[in-house]
């Protein structure tokens, strides 16, 4: 039964997410208690400024002390396991702790408030783009798998080759060049013009902005996944029931679009998502060469500024995402493939 | 009597880059209505194409030539258009039930989904009106109706089967063609099939095309039976005419018998036909099967040897036999 | 497998592959590159590219971010290109003002329309070394340029840049011939030297550019007092001039040869890529076999292994890496093996086991051979074709993982690499400076490196796809 699958599934994705932040807690352990310690040393300097009234010797004291309160209160003094578990659970329960340099717009340093306004900038890029992929990608599939072998088939084939191993960053840096430099007809990056517009203004603006990166990721996304969806519905049009369909005399572009599109939706849409899992890992860089402050932007920044809390979370977030898409990759899959949905026999 | 099919001279060949594959070569025989024609041979000789080029669906890149004529029901589907075909031809008179019919439904759809659309595409009827024609068939091929609440993969063999042949009968068709119907079905199965479909023939007084590669069957099933090899017609004639004690007179028909052993006789050694079946490019000159047989003479090397009535009703190809 | 099988294979494999004239191409293409690799010296304007990347001096005389040198075919108005001059013509004369001199002559035909940027005279000395320069312009005005005197030289360098050393003797020349209103406001600090020497005398010279084309000729003096000491020696007297373009694809903002750069960065792709993707395959492809064959137990633990590396995102933590861990090339290939094996896994797995079920496994094993020949007699080598189109097909994969590491200034930075020059640029500003020669390139050639194993990965896949279900 459906309920079943799809419950064990996400419990698999949701452990396997656990997981996973052991191994990063594990991995990063050195660099994130230097970071740490540092920080526990920021903070009792700040709160040992606010005190008054205090000899020297009783600063001392009350600074060690309080040193080692904190470093109590992060279990820095533990054993090696029971750290990493501690900041583990802690990633999972998206406890980031807070930034070193890196501040959100409205000037916090709260790591998970920083993460939570870039996600929402890169899904919008992200999935505006993706179903529009989506669509493309589809419907030259299928015109491809309506003549294999034909001129339109082998020229798009060839493009695909083409394009292949073209990093989509430096289609995005040549067409910043031409658009940007050449033509004039584009912002060269970020999210809005400065000063802001409002109102329907601010919607334009937006849009505007985006039309650019999205072209670039567009123009590299939906070759590769055309040549898949031609390959499967080719596949599926050589079965026998298709030829059946044909002889009981149902019209060409049912069995085409209903028969032969439904049939082949389970492993069309797992490509399709696939493609655009995978298409995450250039997402980071794209979105820096735009200036698009989405989590992608957010590792360069990191990295240039060398903020490892935020780097851990983004890494995190970036993890969490990438599992949640396998897992619903599984759960579209069983929905549409009645083999799984329904299950076994009568 | 009347004849429901006249198939005269049909061709199909493959047009592929190594050559024309000539998979039906000059192919011509009648068929009586309410009889059962079977159509034997070994794999390739040509009798799955036969029944695809009877609803004119040859697999690209297969053609029927020109020059070849299906007269169904005294009118040739030849010239007709495909529009023509889809519409008024395939399944309304012409029906056919695939090889392996495990695979011959689409795996994503109901059954009653797919059968409803097989119905509603050609007669113009309401839901609920052809949900009911769907369940009077289902139940003549001894099926509950709550099958078609189920998907392909949910059915065993037999249902599926019993499935596509109520799918092919229910716009009552005068002709149906059953390609291998029983072959990946368990005997017992197999039988229920067999007194299934001779029971809706009865019924509905149908013509049969039984397409099989199993001898013991077409006997069982046929009224009359033609034999293929490489593409052409060895042997036609009655069923006591080939399976009765004289014996059949092509040489291929002969091996062919001699070849499945008796339930009751003792067996020292299995008899069988020396040689593989012949490239259908470029095909042995004079009689395909002269590589082959154990009667071949000089004239079988160097001229093919026309289909000729030897006696009232049964045609062989072959020099030895009666010409 | 004998090698007669191998060599029968192989030839089987060849007639088919060379229909496909998209594999030729790439086939050509790799070819093309390898021997390039090769012979790398050969190709390279500046040999010693590969250690000096980072060393200003090295690049020195050459002018940042030129365009390339073919630019000037589509130009209106030419642009001087970077000459290079080291076979000065020796004389030896009687000078009116140091006596005895021996005279390095270098010619130098202009004939742009825009100047140079500089020129520089670079000489090697020893004990004391005093050197008069002057440059005679085709209008016969011959215009002083300076001095240089240096003792204890010790076979060093000596270098004397006309756009730094010698603009306050440029402007006394301009003094006899500009316009009373420009000379007023203008000081030596403000002019360009180059822009002066090579323009038409007149009241606007230093405004207008009229290009006074013709011979030029640089003049080094030396007395020969000097040289009779034998302490003092003076040899590799070289004359740049730096043009306002430069080399087969220009110079970045630090004044790198990028056409060196380029080649030298081929050989870390090709490296990179197939070294990454021929073990990262091999791993995967073993993996896959064991997997199967084992089954039971192992079967499943290995696939809980493979799914924990196939859930991590492979670029987001190869960037926290190397940003905390800082590695060096190798570590970053053994990172890339590390989440790039997980590829060809599933399918090797499922097409091992269905050749585990084969009859002549079992038979192998009747026979008692051991669980490990099997597998590498029996298995690997009927999946090792299929790996070789795989291999074929990460190869740009890997390219572009390390490019995207560099880009973010995470890569090695003790090599070159496409990626690299492309992060300097980015760094620099060269999309919104428009200074195309530095971005398209490197793109360019990591995309045509793609390409190549496309086609080449795609014949491959073609012919080599299993075809084990139709055995």
């Amino acid at each position: 039964m459906y309920k079943w699958y799809a419950l064990k599934r996400i419990l698999r994705g949701l452990f396997m997410y656990a997981l996973l932040m052991f191994i990063f807690s594990l991995l990063f352990n050195q660099v994130n208690e230097q970071t740490q310690r540092s920080q526990i040393n920021e903070q009792v300097k700040m709160e040992s400024v606010k005190l008054r009234n205090m000899k020297p010797e009783q600063m001392t004291t009350w600074r060690t002390g309080r040193y080692d309160q904190l470093v109590k209160l992060y279990k820095l003094d533990r054993p090696l396991m029971e750290r990493v578990l501690f900041r583990a659970v802690n990633t999972i329960t998206f406890n980031f702790g807070k930034s070193t340099i890196i501040k959100s717009s409205k000037g916090e340093q709260d790591v998970l408030s920083i993460l939570l306004e870039a996600l929402p900038r890169t899904m919008l890029l992200f999935t505006t783009a993706a179903i529009l992929e989506t669509i493309l990608g589809i419907a030259l599939g299928l015109k491809k798998a309506q003549k294999p072998g034909g001129n339109l088939d082998r020229s798009t084939s060839f493009v695909t080759m083409i394009i292949y191993g073209m990093p989509s960053w430096w289609l995005g840096m040549m067409l910043i060049l031409l658009f940007v430099y050449v033509l004039k007809l584009f912002p060269s990056g970020g999210v809005n013009s400065v000063p802001t517009p409002a109102g329907i203004g601010f919607v334009l603006d937006r849009i505007w902005h985006m039309i650019l990166p999205i072209m670039t990721l567009v123009l590299m996304g939906f070759w590769s996944l055309s040549f898949v969806v031609r390959n499967i519905v080719l596949g599926v049009l050589q079965e026998d029931y298709i030829m059946s369909a044909r002889a009981r005399g149902i019209p060409e572009n049912k069995v085409l679009f209903g028969h032969t599109l439904r049939t082949s939706a389970p492993p069309l849409v797992t490509m399709a998502l696939l493609s655009l899992l995978s298409s995450l890992s250039g997402a980071i860089i794209f979105e820096g060469i735009f200036s698009w402050p989405g989590l992608g932007n957010l590792y360069w920044v990191a990295v240039q500024q060398n903020d490892i809390p935020v780097l851990m979370g983004d890494l995190a977030f970036t993890t969490g995402i990438y599992q949640a898409g396998l897992v619903l990759l599984d759960l579209i899959y069983g929905f549409l493939d009645p083999r799984i949905k329904v299950g076994g026999k009568a | 009597m009347d004849k429901i099919l006249e198939v005269k001279n049909l061709r199909l060949y493959y047009h592929t880059s190594k050559g024309a594959v000539r998979a039906l070569d000059d192919v011509s025989f009648d068929l009586y209505k309410g009889e059962t024609l079977g159509l034997v041979g070994e794999s390739g000789c040509g009798k799955t194409t036969t029944g695809v080029a009877l609803i004119k669906m040859p697999s690209p890149p297969g053609r029927i030539e020109e020059g070849s004529h299906i007269i169904v029901d005294g009118r040739d589907i030849m010239p007709l258009p495909d529009r023509d075909i889809r519409k008024n031809v395939r399944w309304e008179q012409v029906a056919m039930v695939f090889q392996g019919a495990m695979n011959c439904l689409t795996p994503v759809y109901t059954i009653g989904k797919q059968m409803l659309e097989t119905l509603q595409e050609h007669r113009q009827m309401d839901k609920v009106q052809a949900e009911e024609l769907i369940k009077e068939y289902l139940g003549l091929v001894g099926l509950p109706t709550e099958v078609m609440g189920r998907y392909p993969h949910e059915l065993s063999g037999g249902m599926k089967q019993r499935i596509v042949i109520a799918t092919a009968l229910f716009l009552k068709p005068k002709l149906v063609i059953l390609d291998e119907p029983t072959t990946a079905l368990d005997v017992i199965v197999q039988a229920q099939i067999i007194n299934l479909l001779k029971k809706l023939k009865k019924t509905f007084d149908l013509s049969f095309i039984f397409i099989t590669h199993d001898l013991s069957l077409e006997a069982e099933v046929s009224d009359r039976i033609c034999v293929m090899y490489a593409g052409k017609i060895a042997e036609l004639g009655t069923n006591q005419q080939i399976y009765g004690d004289q014996g059949p007179m092509h040489p291929y028909t002969e091996k062919l018998l001699q070849a499945t052993p008796l339930l009751r006789k003792k067996v020292d050694t299995l008899s069988y036909i020396p040689g593989t079946p012949p490239d259908l490019i470029d095909p042995p000159k004079g009689c395909r099967f002269h590589p082959r047989c154990h009667k071949v003479i000089d004239k079988c090397r160097t001229e093919e040897p026309p289909l000729l009535e030897v006696e009232p009703g049964h045609m062989v190809a072959c020099w030895r036999c009666g010409s | 497998m004998s090698m007669k099988d191998f060599g029968y294979r192989l030839g089987e494999f060849w007639a088919d592959f060379s229909k496909e004239k998209s594999g030729l191409i790439g086939l050509g293409i790799l070819l093309l590159s390898v021997i390039v690799v090769l012979m790398e010296p050969v190709f390279l304007p500046y040999k010693d590219v590969n250690g000096n990347w980072r060393d200003i001096t090295y690049w020195e005389d050459n002018p940042p971010a030129a365009p390339p040198a073919w630019t000037n075919l589509f130009a209106r108005e030419k642009s001087a290109i970077t000459a290079r001059l080291d076979k000065p013509v020796i004389t030896e004369e009687e000078d009116p003002e140091l006596g005895m001199v021996r005279i390095y002559s270098f010619k130098y035909p202009y004939h742009y329309d825009k100047s140079p940027l500089d020129i520089i005279l670079r000489a090697k000395g020893s004990g004391m070394l005093f050197m008069n320069l002057s440059l005679e312009r085709p209008d016969g005005n011959t215009i002083f340029l300076g001095q240089v005197y240096q003792s204890d030289l010790n076979d060093d360098q000596v270098r004397f840049a006309v756009d730094t050393d010698a603009s306050s003797a440029v402007y006394e020349f301009i003094r006899g011939h500009a316009s009373e209103d420009a000379i007023a406001n203008s000081d030596s600090s403000t002019i360009k030297p180059t822009n002066i020497l090579f323009a038409k005398i007149g009241e606007d010279m230093l405004s207008a550019r009229n290009a006074l084309k013709g011979d030029y000729y640089y003049r080094v003096k030396v007395p020969m007092s000097l040289l009779e000491n034998e302490e003092n020696k003076i040899s590799d007297l070289k004359l740049v001039v730096t043009g306002r373009v430069s080399g087969v694809l220009g110079t970045d903002t630090a004044k790198r040869d990028l056409y060196s750069g380029i080649v030298a960065g081929l050989k870390w792709a090709l490296f990179i890529g197939l070294v990454t993707s021929v073990i990262s395959v091999l791993i995967g492809v073993m993996y896959g076999i064991i997997s199967a064959y084992f089954g039971g137990f192992t079967d499943t633990f290995m696939s809980f292994i493979f799914e924990i590396f196939v859930s991590i995102p492979v670029l987001p933590v190869l960037i926290v890496l190397s940003a905390i861990f800082k590695p060096s090339i190798w570590i970053i290939i053994a990172a890339l093996i590390v989440f790039s094996w997980v590829g060809p896994v599933k399918t090797v797995r499922s097409m091992a086991l269905q050749i585990k079920e084969e009859t002549y496994i079992e038979a192998a094993k009747a026979l008692g051979s051991g669980k490990w020949r099997i597998i590498l007699k029996h298995m690997a080598p009927l999946l090792l074709p299929y790996s070789f189109a795989n291999m074929a097909l990460s190869v740009p994969g890997t390219i572009v993982f390390e490019a995207s590491l560099s880009l973010l200034g995470l890569g090695d930075p003790t090599i070159i690499t496409w990626g690299q020059i492309l992060h300097d640029a980015q760094s620099s500003g060269a999309t919104l400076n428009g200074l195309w020669w530095w971005i398209v390139p490197p793109g360019l050639f990591i995309a045509i490196m793609g390409m190549t194993f496309a086609f080449l990965g795609f014949a491959m896949d073609k012919i080599l796809h299993p075809k084990l279900r139709t055995r």
